[in-house]
């Protein structure tokens, strides 16, 4: 059933050392036009490598690419023409002048849409390509020319054969640096805001840090194409930064297939090797990229060599559980919560408080603020009074992640999950609240923590399985899995019944009363009055964001407010209902 | 007689099938209800129906018409009008024109829709009164009226209703069953999807039990309200029985 | 004082066809979720039809007015059929595939279409018959020419016409339906794909409309012109608010006015860049645009 560990290994990477092989071997047997050829396609899967961190991994259209390239090429060609420094120093200038580029375009558009951002990185393209035409230090339109040759141990790379192998090594180098980086931590993450940036960040991962890396360190690997291509040519021409370049690049991945990283090398072949087949048909040239463009779009939109996700290797038993948080007491204070929106007060005074090992209950009518008070309490909308104190921390005003990193984790009334990612990866994002390291290895504590989580939620059998795949009752477990993977002091759940039947209902006031007895405190939204009264230790009632009552489950059912504003009269249907609702 | 008859409707959602045959008959002037637990199919039933969603195989016939392979517009046309879940008002329209779209299919003759619009004030006052009011800004239940009353436009022979009580609280959710009963003595033939098994079955002449894509029960209201199975399975935590 | 005036009178003229490219991105934005990429293309071909018409009617000189007339028809109309021809073939098909694709598609249309009339055209410039008037309405130091009363009074028609259709019209209302909830719009018995093809045509006319319009002010067209005018006039329905049609129409004559001040007081080489810059920091300071979007996103 399952693979030997080696030999999936050998499978999935068996290919690389094999195709570095043969390329050294083609080194060897191609003719100088074909290494030159060669020699450009490398070019372009160093390009390729670069935006397939942006586009593939993080989901971020970026369609100005070439502005990194470009930079690259301008950085190094300037340093070497005016200060005369050799090739290999400007090397590391180049990209750190890429990755100010990246935080500089990155920063301010990210909280724009995906589509929004297009555009812009699209204006940002237009902007470098405009300016190096029109300063002159950077040789306007003519560019900079005379650019000398790299020289590598001595000896002056001059021929295609040499340059062929100095841009092998390059793809190598690259090849090798961004496969690190997709098993970081970093690299789910960048998955995780790309299924759905709000749960991401809700769940504890920093998703404005997270993508303004992805920008970063996609403009970094980039820009190494600019200095490579500018020694191959010995000049940089600013007409090849153009929209058409930043299209080509993103051909690379689209054609390929995002995020995985042989597509890239296969689409840089297309890419680069078809132009040369259709020289003959010099004019139709960038017409038929575009009917190519259109049918890969409508025919294989996931690319030729589609990403496959790894598995996640679990260990066989989890190590032990953590102490249990040794907070006990009150774990959630808040206090006169409330928020307005134009003239509405969506929630009113809102106070609420829960101790270790209690379940705490809101209630009330639709459109009686429940979720609004639980969007402020985790800081996606802040509050406009009142405070949340969060084991004796004031959390108001934190972003989600920090809010979560807090100690404080939550489920969605409408299941936002990860969909494109497995099960077992759904929840490893939830120990971001936990460990917000990025660039490193997972470590063998996530991995604990997944498995225990599983287990816990009894969703293990299904670790491997897209979560997307999952049943109703399934995806509502995985979140709660995932909420408990940041081992968080109190969980708040939004409608966590919402559409069970009731023999899922029953599971669930177990789970429930599991997790309270971890010494978490439960907070709860819940429609359903049965089974708010039969597990809560006390229940919150809230009427047009007012708390119209508050105390142990017996006392508010009793109360006369409660049960004219929610219960209702018990049974009575035959009223004259048309004329009742209508006044 | 037999308004909508469905015979052995298969339907998927990706690679995951969402109904395995499902069989089903709604006569002229029931209330038929479908009942069953989230994932169960029925929303997926509804809109197979009514041509959101395409049918695998299957057929769907409706006052003696072939209407498996028609898209929703024309099933809309055909006779048999859609609440669809969560309502699903215009937000950024006001109440009036909402009813208007509800319209739409008689938009060469002005004064019929707003005549029938008139009506539709008439049974429902407060959509009157908030005629010039954003639906986005209406109550719960106010906007189910609305999505109830644009529905009515067209004067359907069948309403098909998905989950109207979803998200109301009890009180309302009581009040929007009530005026689906009305609708029905004013002579529309109603489908209910509905996962408050306890209240429907009150409601309802007749009505079938989905359970992972297939039709597991089925009978007249009142015995499968007294059946052993329903009750463990679907009527076990009904919160206004249990809850007060 | 009047170099101001005249840079004034210059920006209101250009921005008069930018709002109506520009309500055309926004329009189809709204009920596709698609920025159409290939809408600065359109405008070119409508420039080119336009273009066609012009000298097949052997328009010279003075104000032509009916030759004018029939060219921005023609090429509003084969604009109007280009654009619906496009979404059908290239667009209509992926409406239930990620947006991503569907952008993409866009990409590759647009590209089609600049590739295939550059393997027309040859590759060359063309020049607009002098069909408008060059007579001035004010003389002295700030011109004011009939031609540029006559663009910006027929882009003000254009624009009412479409305020009015999409207000006070059934399949107006329709549209802004489709905009918000697509099943719930089928469901009242609307022809999604249909008025989706509608919003195209209405769209592609404005922008057909505008590329006559572009020619017979700046007199020489060529397969390139729709990228960047497309893209200023994406600009301008980005800030205005994308989906807010009055916010478009502001938006748009706020670009043709940085684009004309800043031609006349920085140089016109920077103009692109004056206009991408402000785009990125307006959207930094206000992700919705300037005045708000009127595009409801479901939760």
């Amino acid at each position: 059933m399952r693979r030997p560990a080696g030999a999936e290994a050998a499978v999935r990477y068996g290919g690389w050392p094999l195709l570095v092989a043969l390329a050294l071997a083609a080194g060897q047997g191609l003719d100088d036009y074909a290494l030159t050829v060669a020699g450009t396609i490398l070019v372009y899967a160093i390009l390729g490598l670069g935006i397939n961190i942006v586009v593939g991994y993080a989901g971020l259209l970026d369609l100005g690419f070439a502005a990194f390239f470009a930079i690259g090429a301008y950085t190094s060609g300037l340093l070497m023409l005016k200060l005369g420094w050799g090739f290999w120093p400007t090397l590391p200038a180049s990209i750190a002048a890429a990755a100010v580029a990246g935080a500089v375009i990155g920063y301010p558009t990210l909280r724009l849409r995906s589509d929004y951002l297009a555009i812009v990185t699209l204006g940002f393209g237009e902007i470098i390509r405009i300016t190096v035409v029109n300063l002159e230090v950077t040789g306007g339109p003519n560019g900079l020319t005379g650019i000398p040759p790299v020289s590598v141990g001595g000896r002056q790379i001059v021929l295609p054969q040499d340059f062929f192998y100095l841009a092998l090594a390059f793809f190598v180098a690259v090849l090798a640096a961004t496969a690190l980086l997709a098993r970081s931590r970093l690299a789910y993450a960048w998955r995780a805001i790309r299924a759905d940036d709000t749960a991401a960040e809700a769940v504890g991962v920093p998703a404005r840090r997270v993508k303004l890396l992805a920008y970063v360190l996609g403009a970094m690997v980039g820009a190494v194409a600019g200095p490579l291509n500018a020694a191959q040519l010995g000049t940089v021409d600013p007409s090849s930064f153009t929209f058409l370049t930043s299209l080509m690049i993103l051909l690379v991945v689209i054609i390929g297939g995002m995020g995985s990283r042989p597509g890239v090398m296969i689409g840089a072949v297309v890419i680069v090797a078809l132009p040369e087949v259709l020289r003959t048909v010099q004019e139709y040239r960038g017409l038929f990229f575009a009917l190519l463009l259109i049918l890969i779009v409508i025919l294989r939109p996931q690319g030729v060599w589609p990403y496959r996700p790894r598995r996640l290797r679990l260990p066989d038993a989890a190590g032990p559980a953590p102490e249990p948080p040794s907070a006990p007491g009150t774990l959630l204070e808040v206090e006169g919560l409330s928020r307005r929106f134009g003239g509405v007060t969506a929630v009113d005074g809102l106070s609420l408080r829960a101790d270790a090992g209690q379940v705490v209950s809101v209630i009330g009518p639709n459109g009686a603020g429940k979720t609004t008070a639980f969007n402020c309490i985790t800081g996606m909308i802040p509050p406009s009074a009142g405070t949340v104190v969060l084991a004796g921390r004031s959390v108001r005003g934190l972003s989600p992640h920090r809010v979560a990193a807090a100690g404080l984790a939550r489920t969605f009334q409408s299941i936002r999950l990860f969909d494109g990612m497995t099960v077992a990866e759904n929840v490893l994002i939830g120990r971001f609240a936990r460990d917000r390291g990025l660039l490193r290895p997972l470590s063998r504590a996530d991995l604990d923590a997944v498995r225990r989580c599983l287990d816990f939620v009894g969703l293990l059998d299904a670790a491997d399985r897209p979560a997307g795949g999952l049943p109703y009752g399934d995806r509502r477990r995985l979140e709660i899995a995932r909420a408990l993977a940041a081992e968080p002091r109190v969980l708040l759940l939004d409608e966590p019944a919402a559409g069970a039947n009731p023999t899922e209902k029953q599971a669930l006031m177990a789970l429930i009363a599991r997790i309270s007895a971890l010494g978490a405190a439960v907070v709860l939204i819940e429609h359903d009055v049965a089974l708010v009264m039969s597990i809560s230790d006390r229940v919150t009632v809230l009427e047009y964001g007012r708390t119209i009552a508050e105390g142990p489950p017996a006392e508010v059912q009793d109360d006369p407010r409660v049960i004219a504003a929610y219960l209702g009269v018990p049974d009575d249907p035959e009223t004259d209902l048309v004329t009742e609702v209508l006044r | 007689m037999t308004l909508l008859r469905v015979s052995g409707l298969h339907s998927r959602y990706g690679s995951v099938e969402a109904l395995s045959g499902v069989s089903f008959e709604v006569g002229e002037g029931e209330i038929v209800a479908l009942l069953g637990s989230n994932g169960a199919g029925k929303t997926t039933a509804l809109r197979t129906v009514t041509g959101l969603h395409r049918a695998r195989s299957g057929r769907v016939e409706f006052a003696g018409r072939d209407i498996t392979r028609l898209g929703a517009h024309r099933v809309v046309a055909a006779g048999l009008g859609h609440v669809p879940e969560g309502r699903r008002v215009f937000p950024a329209l006001n109440v009036a024109e909402n009813l208007l779209l509800g319209g739409y299919l008689r938009r060469r003759d002005r004064a019929a829709v707003a005549a029938r619009r008139e009506e539709v004030y008439t049974m429902f006052p407060r959509l009157g009164e908030r005629r010039g009011q954003l639906a986005g800004l209406l109550s719960g239940g106010e906007q189910q009226m609305l999505a109830i009353g644009r529905a009515l436009m067209l004067r359907p022979r069948l309403l098909a209703l998905d989950e109207p009580t979803m998200g109301l609280a009890p009180r309302t959710a009581q009040q929007v069953l009530g005026v689906v009963r009305e609708i029905r003595d004013q002579g529309t033939t109603i489908l209910i999807v509905e996962q408050n098994a306890h209240q429907t079955l009150r409601l309802a002449d007749r009505a079938y039990v989905l359970e992972t894509g297939r039709i597991v029960l089925e009978g007249p209201a009142a015995e499968l309200a007294r059946d052993d199975r329903v009750k463990a399975a679907y009527l076990g935590g009904d919160p206004v029985i249990e809850g007060t | 004082m009047t170099e101001f005036v005249q840079y004034l009178v210059n920006g209101l003229t250009i921005g008069a066809f930018l709002s109506l490219i520009a309500l055309g991105y926004s329009m189809i934005y709204g009920v596709v979720r698609l920025i159409n990429f290939a809408h600065g293309d359109v405008f070119m071909i409508g420039a080119f039809a336009g273009f066609g018409t012009l000298t097949a009617l052997g328009a010279t000189g003075g104000m032509a007015l009916p030759a004018i007339v029939a060219a921005v028809l023609v090429g509003a109309l084969t604009t109007g059929a280009v654009g619906t021809g496009i979404a059908k073939a290239a667009y209509v098909p992926l409406l239930s595939s990620p947006r991503l694709a569907l952008l993409i598609s866009a990409i590759g249309v647009s590209l089609a279409l600049e590739e295939g009339v550059k393997v027309l055209t040859h590759a060359r410039f063309k020049s607009y018959p002098n069909a408008l008037d060059g007579g001035r309405i004010f003389s002295g130091a700030v011109h004011v020419t009939w031609g540029q009363l006559a663009l910006v009074v027929l882009s003000v028609v254009l624009m009412a016409a479409l305020w009015l259709f999409v207000t006070r019209t059934m399949t107006g209302t329709a549209m802004r339906a489709l905009a918000m909830d697509r099943d719930a719009a089928r469901l009242q018995g609307i022809n999604v794909e249909r008025l989706i093809l509608v919003t195209f045509f209405i769209g592609s006319l404005l922008a057909g409309a505008a590329g006559v319009m572009y020619g017979l002010y700046y007199v020489q067209i060529s397969f390139g012109m729709g990228f960047l005018i497309g893209l200023r006039a994406f600009t301008a329905a980005v800030l205005g608010g994308i989906g807010n049609l009055p916010g478009t129409m502001v938006a748009g004559v706020a670009i043709g006015l940085v684009q004309s001040f800043s031609a006349g007081y920085v140089s016109s080489r920077w103009t692109d860049v004056i206009i991408f810059g402000l785009l990125i920091a307006v959207l930094a300071l206000r992700p919705t645009g300037l005045f708000g979007e009127r595009v409801v996103e479901r939760a």
